[in-house]
């Protein structure tokens, strides 16, 4: 019937359809050849992350992550024990750094990664330390291997690991605490303004939050000890919307530089309002709206000469290795933005930590991967990448052989120049024209 | 310092009026507790943003249609949702609470986050004040803040409509009987309510960033002056602003800033103690209130 329903058909028809079951079946051989390479047809291993996703450091380190896990995938996905595996993303909005939202919250997220969408890794947050540290029992009670790459500044979460080692083994920080950051990274960029500059009095302002309100103690204990005078020190609600009455404050008192540790995007409005005072002091420190790339266009040049620290190195176009710069295109190929501020660099290198501690530990399994975790050395986007054993903290450094070193840039007439420290650096500090009358 | 505490105090006190006076107005005239005010002020920002970098219009046409579109908002949330809900206080505040974090959720899931979305200042300029350095859009901020008090109240005296919005405000079935239409009048003065929450957003956003999180900010401080001025007295909502504002202020100056909040807090549990409706607010009773 078939064939004499064919037989009754035009020639250019029977043709037709000839030539379109050829190229159907070619297609389906093709796409069935090429399927394994590119999507591996073994099981993906399953990454959690959870991120405040509405916020600067939630929403990079997600892209930072999805960069690594589409560079992995395409060049083969992991090798588990001689099976190549490739990696698939969870993303989870914690909020924890929206104003008001319990820390139950971070808590449940994580707990939804790990039993609903079962999950094998956790990379990323919680970003608040608080909820970092409310989730570490909970990676205890599931074993889940996680590594925090973004916010979490506390050295509470290091040390918790340290003193607790059997317990919180699972947990690992491969980003900058800020004892760290102050003491060995901040503390020589102050001292290199006095050095070049001869600038003396400083302003603290920090927003009142756990992470600031320590961080601005211990520098001004730092800043007194090392003879620095501290004018003023300010502590700024979450949200406040003017920065006036500090920034008066300051001209009054004749402050040489505006210490500022926010992660609140208001802090737009105080560097709007420094700008169009032409105050003298000049503004350092950890300011995540400047942080950005669009936030040059965004205050219409107000971050002009603001000294930020992007905390990991490569989070801002840098010369710390050879993959900095590499990373950095491959991110802007990928979102049409450089890397946009902290937990870029260290989000997408944990991806890359991950892959290298599975392939040497050969399995999933949480303790020997954990193992493999500890003995990891890989020369990375900002240097070179291991833990302390009992803390698992990741080892910092200025020298890039040594350890992952930081990114401390200035704005310099739209572009983030990186300046400190030397090995990275790509330009030189300069001081605003109107400081030198 | 005197004078920093002067002319900042000013600011901070203007900047309240503009929040929260959109805010007593609806209470005011239709009795609605309009907790989607904060989300009115947020969306206000971003559709004048997307006027102005989206689809290219000039900045003071984007302001004006942006402004325009608040009312629309508005009079569109009173006759599909409000509407049917009057009267119901719980349903009210239920009603107004969820259609603010509709906008608000659903510009963040949009994608709009973060503190790169501006909008551009009148003047780069500062002039002095005092001596003390003050940026135009303050300056701007502070003389719109009290010309919008001054325009509704010739509104209110010397226009029908004002009239009309001024009788619903002394009482409702009062004004029904002589003929005015409850529900337009209502519907009026959630527009009006809803434009005043967008000239607010478009004066105080240039002096930072377009940020989602502000809409909730706004909605706890338009409460608090309202609470403390007196739920629906708009000379009360002015007055509870200099209160709030200048207490702000000297906290800022002579204690620490961060407890700004503390005093809006602070506020609101003194008047519910010793005065529970506010400097001018006679709850429960037929008295005039604007």
């Amino acid at each position: 019937m078939q064939i004499a329903f064919y037989s009754l058909m035009p020639k250019e028809d029977t043709m037709i359809r000839h030539y379109t079951s050829v190229i159907i079946a070619l297609g389906l051989a093709l796409l069935f050849s090429v399927t394994p390479q590119l999507t591996n047809a073994a099981d993906p291993i399953k990454l959690g992350a959870p991120l405040s996703t509405a916020f600067l450091y939630g929403w990079d380190a997600e892209r930072g992550i999805k960069l690594a896990v589409e560079e992995i995938n395409a060049a083969g996905g992991v090798d588990v024990g001689g099976e190549k595996r490739p990696f698939s993303v969870e993303v989870i909005d914690t909020r924890d750094l929206e104003p008001g939202v319990p820390v139950d919250d971070a808590i449940k997220a994580v707990e939804k990664l790990i039993l609903q969408k079962e999950v094998d890794f956790l990379v990323g947050g919680p970003v608040r330390s608080e909820a970092a540290l409310a989730v570490l029992d909970l990676l205890n009670k599931h074993k889940k291997v996680s590594i925090v790459t973004t916010g979490v500044l506390s050295p509470a979460y290091h040390k918790t690991i340290a003193e607790n080692y059997d317990k919180y083994k699972y947990a690992f920080r491969i980003s900058n605490e800020i004892v760290n950051i102050i003491v060995k990274e901040m503390m020589p960029v102050f001292e290199k303004f006095r050095a070049d500059f001869g600038l003396e009095r400083v302003h603290i302002m920090v927003q009142d939050v756990a992470h600031a309100r320590k961080s601005g103690e211990v520098v001004d204990k730092f800043l007194t000890k090392a003879g620095f005078t501290v004018v003023s020190h300010d502590i700024y609600p979450t949200g406040n919307t003017d920065f006036a009455p500090g920034l008066l404050k300051s001209r009054r008192e004749n402050a040489d530089v505006l210490f500022i540790f926010m992660d609140m995007p208001e802090t737009a409005i105080l560097l709007k309002q420094w700008k169009s005072f032409k105050l003298k002091s000049l503004p350092f420190g950890f300011m995540s709206a400047a942080e950005q790339p669009d936030f040059w266009e965004a205050s219409k040049g107000a971050a002009e000469y603001a000294v930020v620290d992007m905390i990991n190195g490569g989070n801002a176009p840098a010369e710390i290795t050879p993959w900095t710069m590499k990373f950095v295109n491959a991110y802007k190929k990928m979102w049409n933005k450089e890397p946009e501020g902290y937990g870029t660099s260290s989000s997408y290198m944990a991806v890359y930590a991950l892959k290298d501690a599975i392939e040497r530990a050969g399995t999933l399994e949480s303790d020997k991967v954990v193992t493999a975790l500890e003995n990891i050395d890989l020369m990375g986007v900002y240097g070179r990448i291991r833990f302390d054993k009992k803390s698992h903290q990741v080892i910092p450094s200025t020298d890039p052989n040594e350890g992952a070193i930081t990114g401390m840039i200035q704005w310099q007439d739209g572009k983030r120049v990186t300046f400190w420290p030397a090995a990275g650096a790509v330009g030189e500090l300069m001081l605003p024209p109107w400081a030198k009358e | 310092m005197f004078y920093d505490i002067l002319v900042y105090g000013f600011i901070q006190s203007a900047a309240l009026i503009l929040m929260a006076f959109g805010f007593s107005l609806v209470y005011g005239v239709s009795r609605l507790p309009n907790f989607a005010h904060g989300a009115i002020y947020v969306f206000t920002g971003f559709i004048a943003w997307a006027l102005f970098n989206t689809v290219g219009l000039p900045y003071w046409l984007s302001v004006l249609l942006s402004i325009l579109a608040s009312g629309g908002i508005g009079v569109l949330i009173y006759y599909v949702i409000l509407r049917r809900v009057r009267g119901m206080e719980v349903s009210e505040v239920i009603a107004t609470y969820a259609i603010g974090l509709v906008f608000l959720e659903g510009l963040r899931y949009a994608g709009f986050r973060g503190g790169t979305y501006t909008l551009p200042v009148a003047s780069d300029g500062v002039s002095f004040i005092f001596d003390v350095p003050v940026d135009h859009q303050r300056v701007l901020l502070m003389i719109l803040g009290f010309a919008m008090v001054a325009l509704i109240w010739l509104l209110t005296k010397y226009t029908r409509m004002g009239r009309a919005l001024k009788g619903m405000a002394q009482d409702e079935r009062a004004a029904m009987m002589l003929g005015i239409d409850s529900d337009a009048t209502a519907a009026v003065a959630v527009a009006l309510g809803s434009m005043l929450a967008g000239v607010a957003a478009l004066i105080i956003f240039p002096l930072g960033s377009l940020v989602v999180e502000e809409g909730y900010k706004v909605l706890i401080y338009a409460i608090a002056v309202c609470v403390v001025g007196g739920l629906g007295s708009w000379a009360g909502t002015v007055i509870a602003a200099f209160v709030l504002g200048y207490s702000q202020y000297m906290t800022v100056a002579y204690g620490k800033p961060h407890f700004q909040m503390v005093v809006m807090l602070l506020a609101i549990i003194a008047t519910l103690i010793v005065r529970p409706s506010g400097f001018f607010g006679k709850q429960k009773q037929l008295e005039e209130r604007v």
